[in-house]
């Protein structure tokens, strides 16, 4: 069983710790995962994608087969519009509506949710770094591949021991809001 | 007992030099292989090491070399445009027989090209990094456990051989971030390859006399035995010298310590140079090295899956090619033949050079994107 999960932003927002934290646990529950992420040569502000691939068997290729995503999370409108054509249709996209703006299109051909990541990173957690947290809380919740002790464990073992409550709070949240999401 | 760990690709080379004996490196940040340098600077002063950020790319290199002149293992890092710098360093490598492991994370070139994207287009530059002749060891990893690996085996042929030795990675194989089985430590520590020394008295010491086609016997520095190290022709002891019979002598030398033992052991060393996946009852064979041998597994796998029997021959030892089996495959495969590299067709050169012909079916990408199975399938399809 292959789950293929892309994270798109900008650069800087930290959406490459989410991915290696995935790769982690699917590792450490005995599976493969590969993260990859392509940006561009501007240091902050250029479109980023990480791509995470999770199997119980081998995987060799390390990029998602571009129709074949399961799972997308987009902080950024250009990123989103740039990667999007990489999930299958009737797959399932998380957009930041303060930042992304699909088009009518876009919600007819995949199920869109519309979570307001950012903000509740900065206003509700208080800190603007655990918006990967909470999209890792969002994305797992959603997709449901992995173990979730496990990977709040695999998350924690990366961040500060001054910053675990923090992240503990960012990862409920995300779990929270994936929840009345999926419930509408 | 194997270890497995986590990882990317630019770390696992990092430390695999570290685990073969690597005591100095020097170099320059630039992308896609800045983490060589900053898990370097991370456990070389763990173990008494020393690491130097350098003011350039040519200093990056000179320090390197410097280091191993004196008997030290030493490897520097960096991407296609830093070894376009330190090209004239690498000659001093090649002429004065200083051992020193390049490990470059080709990315889009040329100049400054695509910073951040991946690419396979120093597989030339690789071969003929710099002026003069000379004869160039490289290996390409294809695999987070290869980034470990090859590096390992790159110290040990330098050592062997006297020569810098390339390891080249890509931005693919650098940068993506997963699980990598490692051989044992102390399989990895067993197989260490030091540099020969010569045991006699000082004043018989002279480190450039030596057979054709082996490599010079030069003594770590500081212990009594001197010589003379330069860039220009020379003769026994290391002075310079212009005389005709020892020129030609020197460059013969430093070919044939590589090719002609190469040709005539059938490589340089015990490991593979190739690597070849379901290829025995195969009807088509796929041609792919480093990142783009990744993608090529799984085409072989989707086209077996659809009934067409696939193979892939990959190469890991690019310069000596694996010239004996490449010929083998030629005889095997004739036109069925799918060659897939991310550069216009520099190493297709070199198959088309052992099998003498050149109507293979090729797939060339020189955009900074990697190449998809779906990409291959489609091709090969054409093909049957």
């Amino acid at each position: 069983m292959r789950n293929t999960i892309r994270f798109t932003g900008v650069g800087g927002q930290g959406v490459l710790l989410a991915g290696e934290i995935m790769a982690a646990c699917k590792i450490k529950e005995g599976g493969e995962g590969l993260k990859t992420a392509t940006y561009t040569s501007q240091v902050r502000g250029g479109a980023t994608v990480v791509d995470i691939t999770l199997d119980d068997g081998t995987i060799r290729y390390p990029y998602a087969n571009e129709g074949e995503i399961d799972f997308m999370l987009s902080v950024a409108n250009v990123s989103f519009h740039q990667f999007k054509n990489g999930v299958k249709p009737g797959g399932t996209i998380v957009v930041d509506p303060n930042l992304v703006q699909p088009t009518d299109e876009d919600r007819k051909k995949w199920v869109i949710h519309e979570i307001p990541i950012i903000t509740i990173a900065k206003e509700e957690v208080g800190n603007v770094i655990t918006q990967s947290v909470v999209a890792l809380g969002i994305t797992n919740t959603m997709t449901g591949v992995l173990p979730r002790q496990s990977l709040i464990d695999t998350m924690l073992s990366k961040v500060p021991a001054k910053v675990h409550a923090a992240n503990i709070k960012a990862y409920d949240l995300g779990e929270k809001y994936a929840k009345e999401a999926m419930a509408k | 007992m194997a270890r497995e760990v986590i990882g990317n690709g630019n770390e696992l080379a990092a430390e695999a030099a570290i685990d073969a004996g690597a005591m100095f490196f020097s170099g320059y940040p630039i992308t896609p292989s800045s983490e060589v340098m900053h898990v370097a600077s991370d456990l070389l002063p763990e173990i008494g090491g020393k690491f130097i950020q350098m003011e350039d790319e040519i200093a990056g290199i000179a320090a390197a070399l410097g280091a191993s002149m004196t008997g030290v293992k030493s490897f520097t890092a960096t991407s296609g445009p830093g070894i376009s710098l330190k090209a004239e360093q690498i000659g001093l490598g090649f002429i004065a027989e200083v051992p020193l492991v390049i490990i470059n994370v080709m990315r889009g070139g040329p100049s400054t090209g695509l910073p951040t994207r991946v690419s396979q287009a120093d597989i030339g530059q690789a071969q003929y990094p710099t002026h003069g002749d000379y004869a160039s060891i490289t290996l390409c990893a294809g695999s987070l456990s290869e980034c470990y690996t090859e590096t390992v085996r790159g110290f040990n042929l330098a050592e062997k051989y006297m020569t810098p030795v390339f390891v080249l990675l890509d931005e693919t194989i650098g940068h993506m971030h997963g699980k990598a089985i490692l051989p044992d430590l102390e399989e990895v520590k067993a197989s260490i390859v030091n540099r020969a020394t010569f045991e006699g008295p000082i004043d018989e010491y002279k480190p450039y006399k030596v057979p054709m086609n082996k490599p010079a016997v030069i003594n770590k520095m500081f212990q009594g035995y001197r010589h003379h190290v330069t860039g220009l022709h020379h003769g026994d002891e290391g002075f310079p010298t212009e005389d005709a019979v020892q020129c030609e002598f020197n460059i013969e030398r430093l070919v044939g310590k590589i090719n002609t033992v190469a040709k005539e052991n059938d490589g340089l060393d015990d490991l593979p140079d190739y690597e070849e996946y379901m290829l025995e009852d195969a009807e088509v064979c796929l041609i792919a090295y480093g990142s783009i041998g990744l993608g090529a597994y799984e085409a072989v796998q989707k086209l077996r899956a659809e009934g067409i029997k696939a193979g892939m021959f990959r190469p890991i030892m690019l310069w000596p090619s694996p010239a004996k089996r490449i010929a083998e495959i030629g005889a095997k495969f004739k036109d069925k033949i799918f060659i897939t590299e991310l550069n216009m067709g520099q190493y297709t050169k070199e198959i088309e050079r052992i099998i003498k012909r050149d109507d293979f079916t090729t797939l060339f990408k020189a955009n900074g994107r990697p190449i998809a199975p779906a990409e291959m399938v489609a091709k090969v399809k054409e093909m049957m």
